[in-house]
């Protein structure tokens, strides 16, 4: 299997948008190519050789061998292929991705999957506010894919999601599912405070929440077959990344009754 | 009757069963038991006989085990032929909705992969008065539609060939009633293994075999006088003087090659003991050839 290999250059002082980088990946044939490929236009321009020392050959995927939580952008638009970071990265990682896979051994700032249709990313460390949310450019947050995340999640994770999976191994901030219109958003640990605040339809599943906004109404436990049906579909897609298995019954509480209340929060362990 | 064959003891007439094209759907029915999941295939795919008066022609395909059904529950998949998928999509939506939403924790997925799509729960969502949300999952688009125990799941739709074959057929003609019968289940039972096929009659087996038209103005279709044990003397009759009782097996696939492989594996079951059992003769029901475009020959089977 080989590899195009990227090692951050020492002394990077500045945050870089390295959003250029998924087209360069694209048309770079070899490793001089993508060497050469423009990274940042303007009075400072930087081609990819600048920031990064690149090696190997062009195969299955690319490998960054030394992430940085100054790198903002990363695998921004991601349509096919392979990309692995080895350590954090910044910003906007994953933003619009439509397919292909994004690995990520380390922490990620905010912003992760925003806007994204497609693909999957998998990050083994936490991430910070607004996962798959909406953003600048977007008319709704995540629109497909799956984000599976180690750690921890920050506030507003899923926001304005319309489809897709968001799973956090972890806890999320508080607010998580805030304006959801679809989708499922899933914290094996725990949801933090008020989520799916304004959630129009969707799904929040957790054991617990931290609290629950006044405008969830408790429905009772039901042994729901729609989770069957969506579990076995993850555990086929998503192999190990699948969540775990929910349990017969769960809690629904629906809402956000301050508008349609057609989304819910399923607690687990309720 | 010429070129016919004679297999341990039973005669194969040197005929052809004459099928014609189809449009198949199908649908998978889970419940929380096999029971319950058996009970709303069959409730659903009752009164499903013949396309001429039921609007399609229905039965179990097979019962499937939890790991082969989307929720992980026991199922059963049903089959559904008719004239054409426009004919078919009232006939599934009616039996969907009276039979399967209906039934104590049922479930209804897509049972056929096809270019043309049947409504499923996006014709029954409404039902839920507004309370209707949709999911989708590994690529499929599924309701939920609340009801009195929970929650009615169903796909939003499920997809229709319009390759599929139906009016295989088997004649068997035999000298025992009782025996005629029992070798029919056998041909029924084995037909039953052999995957996207269904015989939609009662138990598989149909007693009234008819022929194209009739003395009487509007009737399609007719006794097969032929075929008539009782009016051997005072018809043109196709029975030999020992033949009491003739009952037909009428096979739908969702291929050709389903109907063939169906018909094959009656034939084998009735030529194992048919003999023993006062079948004397397996023959098949056509038109001459000039209607149907697919013909199977008895003599290609054995």
């Amino acid at each position: 299997m080989s590899h195009l290999f990227l090692k951050v250059r020492s002394g990077m002082t500045d945050r870089i948008d390295v959003s250029a980088l998924t087209a360069a990946l694209v048309v770079a044939h070899t490793a001089d190519d993508l060497a050469r490929a423009a990274l940042t236009t303007g009075p400072h321009a930087l081609a990819v050789g600048d920031v990064f020392d690149v090696s190997g050959t062009r195969g299955d995927g690319t490998v960054i061998e030394t992430g940085s939580a100054r790198l903002d952008g990363l695998g921004e638009g991601l349509a096919v292929g392979i990309l692995m970071i080895e350590g954090n990265v910044g910003i906007r990682a994953g933003r619009g991705m439509r397919g292909g896979r994004l690995e990520i051994k380390g922490a990620v700032g905010d912003h992760l999957a925003t806007g994204m249709k497609g693909g999957v990313i998998h990050v083994t460390g936490s991430a910070g506010d607004g996962v798959g949310a909406l953003s600048a450019g977007f008319r709704f947050g995540m629109t497909g894919g799956t984000v599976v995340i180690d750690g921890d999640v920050g506030a507003r994770a899923g926001d304005r999601m319309r489809r897709g999976l968001i799973l956090v191994r972890g806890k999320t901030g508080p607010a998580a599912g805030s304006r959801m219109v679809g989708g499922t958003v899933i914290a094996e640990g725990e949801l933090g405070a008020d989520p799916g605040p304004l959630m129009r339809r969707g799904t929040l599943i957790a054991p617990h929440a931290e609290s629950l906004l006044a405008t969830f109404s408790d429905c009772g436990v039901h042994d729901l077959v729609i989770l069957k049906v969506m579990w076995r579909a993850w555990a086929q897609s998503l192999g190990p990344l699948a969540p775990k298995p929910i349990p017969a019954l769960v809690r629904r509480f629906a809402g956000d009754l301050a508008t349609i209340g057609k989304g819910e929060v399923l607690l687990t362990a309720a | 009757m010429t070129g016919a064959l004679i297999k341990n003891g039973v005669t194969i007439d040197d005929t052809f069963a004459e099928a014609f094209g189809m449009a198949g759907t199908g649908l998978i029915i889970t419940a929380e038991t096999a029971k319950w999941a058996n009970q709303c295939a069959v409730t659903m795919t009752g009164f499903g006989t013949s396309v001429i008066g039921c609007g399609a022609e229905c039965g179990i395909d097979r019962i499937l085990t939890p790991d082969e059904t989307p929720d992980g529950r026991p199922g059963v998949r049903v089959l559904m032929f008719g004239f054409s998928a426009d004919a078919l999509i009232p006939q599934v939506a009616n039996r969907v909705g009276q039979c399967v939403l209906t039934s104590p924790g049922s479930a209804c997925y897509a049972g056929v992969e096809g270019p043309v799509k049947i409504a499923l729960g996006s014709s029954l969502r409404k039902f839920a008065d507004g309370f209707q949300t949709a999911r989708r999952a590994g690529g499929h688009r599924y309701w939920r539609i609340p009801v009195m125990d929970g929650e009615f799941v169903c796909e939003d739709a499920t997809g229709c060939v319009s390759d599929a074959v139906g009016g295989g057929n088997l004649l068997l003609l035999g000298r025992d009633p009782a025996g005629c019968l029992e070798m029919a289940e056998r041909a029924v039972a084995a037909i039953a293994a052999v995957p996207n096929v269904i015989t939609p009659f009662p138990g598989g087996i149909v007693r009234s075999g008819s022929k194209v038209g009739s003395r009487y103005q509007g009737m399609f279709a007719s006794a097969n006088d032929a075929f008539a044990p009782t009016l051997k003397g005072a018809t043109k009759s196709e029975l030999g003087p020992e033949t009491r009782s003739v009952l037909e097996i009428v096979i739908d696939g969702l291929t050709a090659q389903s109907v063939a492989d169906a018909m094959r594996a009656g034939l084998a079951a009735i030529i194992a003991d048919g003999g023993h059992h006062g079948v004397t003769r397996v023959s098949a029901g056509n038109y001459g050839g000039k209607l149907g475009p697919h013909h199977y020959h008895l003599k290609d089977l054995v």
